[in-house]
């Protein structure tokens, strides 16, 4: 199959690539630019691991051709630090909402969506957020906690406190 | 999971893919969000041999109001629509639906008009665009149709869409007198599931707000198409609001008896038909309690 041009930005950079057009967003982060943070579960659209942002809203890479996303802003969990950490990474180590690891770039991502849009979200709607993330050790109290103290955290820093 | 080969080409507007669409034949599909058939295409229950993708085609993604009509361009996304404040303030109900889509993966890039093409029965923006009276807009080299939205729907993954046209635009006329909506979906769990079944309840009052001047139920799930189900709406047709409510449990009977559900994976027939008559109450009780209490506070 003929390879075609692709012009992408992926956390900030630009990316111009010849791909296969039946490629997935997924296959173009992981195996053309080795941004292996964002994981493929279900490669179905099902269990959120491979979640990254599009223009700042979260979809699926598995679900998504690249083709499709031709000149869009991409971000990966590589690309959500701020000066080091992102507070969202912090939060997670911090409250230990991580167990095995696989479904984290996904429900960071899903969460900074979240945050950036709503700076200060409630328990409910941060479940609702990360409905279409699955963690399969079960670990979402601690998830939505971590998810929590960081919008509390955000809030009172806008405060100037 | 691979995806079999085949010709990409993107449209940079709406008259240069219904060229490509012409030349491309009746094999090729055209991708709007992808949620769905990306999906087919891995597992290889739609193999296209050219896929015509619309992202490029920005002027297709508005909602605006004009002359009493809303305009929803067909490739508008379900996140988009689930906050806007025109819908919201207008027909809520649709905002409502469109938030229960797949999870917000799905409806950040999933599109209504793919939505309606891809023509599940369980298509969750349906039910409540047929009890809005909407009707589309579909393009062709040959111009443009608009036809109801209630004839639109042929079977499972059916619509009466040709090869050689585009879904363009969703219409809805704004409702002129108190409204008021509902829409209800059973799931198996509560977040990121298809609809077993799902209910929409829409009525419109006459000015003064006491008698249901327009009553529209709209069933998804338990036909081969999303339906309407005009016997159990002219139940209530016609009737103050506070009568209305003694024909609830009539209503719901007669919107179970005309649905036509078929025992699948998910449920039963006979359980759909019960989840139906629940559903129309439910959903009556609250939006006439809604008109109720605005016809209160004006």
């Amino acid at each position: 199959m003929n390879q075609v041009p692709i012009h992408l930005v992926v956390n900030g950079e630009d990316y111009r690539l010849f791909i296969k057009p039946n490629s997935v967003l997924l296959d173009v982060l992981r195996e053309d630019l080795e941004l292996t943070g964002t994981k493929e579960g279900c490669g179905l659209g099902k269990c959120g691991a491979c979640t990254v942002l599009l223009d700042g809203r979260p979809v699926h890479a598995c679900l998504t051709l690249a083709l499709q996303v031709d000149g869009c802003e991409i971000t990966t969990i590589e690309g959500i630090k701020e000066d080091e950490m992102h507070p969202l990474q912090e939060a997670f180590i911090e409250k230990g909402a991580i167990q095995c690891g696989f479904c984290t770039p996904g429900m960071i991502n899903t969460a900074k969506a979240l945050l950036d849009e709503n700076a200060d979200p409630s328990e409910e709607e941060i479940k609702q957020a990360i409905a279409g993330n699955l963690c399969r050790c079960t670990g979402y109290n601690k998830i939505v906690d971590a998810i929590h103290s960081c919008g509390c955290k955000r809030e009172k820093a806008k405060g100037g406190i | 999971m691979r995806i079999r080969p085949f010709d990409f080409k993107a449209a940079d507007s709406l008259s240069d893919a219904l060229n490509q669409l012409d030349q491309a034949g009746s094999e090729a599909r055209l991708l709007a969000g992808g949620t769905d058939l990306v999906l087919n295409m891995k597992k290889k229950k739609i193999l296209p041999s050219t896929l015509i993708s619309l992202h490029s085609i920005k002027n297709l993604e508005y909602i605006k109001e004009k002359n009493g009509m809303i305009h929803v361009g067909a490739l508008a996304k379900h996140a988009d629509l689930a906050i806007n404040p025109i819908l919201e303030k207008e027909v809520p109900i649709l905002c409502q639906a469109v938030g229960l889509i797949g999870s917000w993966q799905v409806r950040s890039i999933g599109t209504i008009g793919g939505n309606l093409c891809n023509a599940s029965p369980a298509a969750d923006s349906a039910p409540p665009l047929l009890s809005l009276d909407a009707e589309v807009v579909i393009a062709s080299l040959d111009g443009e149709k608009t036809i109801p939205l209630s004839s639109f729907f042929c079977g499972p993954a059916q619509t009466i869409i040709k090869s050689n046209e585009i879904l363009k635009e969703i219409r809805i006329k704004k409702p002129v007198n108190p409204s008021a909506g509902c829409y209800l979906k059973l799931r198996r769990r509560k977040a990121v599931d298809i609809s077993l079944a799902g209910v929409a309840f829409q009525a419109e009052s006459d000015p003064t707000g006491k008698k249901l001047d327009r009553v529209r139920i709209a069933l998804g799930g338990v036909a081969p198409t999303p339906i309407r189900v005009p016997d159990a709406e002219k139940c209530l047709m016609g009737l103050s609001v506070d009568d209305a409510f003694q024909k609830i449990s009539m209503c719901a009977e007669k919107a179970a008896k005309a649905a036509k559900p078929i025992d699948d994976v998910r449920a039963t027939a006979e359980y759909k038909r019960t989840i139906v008559n629940v559903f129309v109450q439910r959903s009556a009780q609250h939006v006439l309690t809604t008109l109720k209490t605005n016809r209160g506070k004006s």
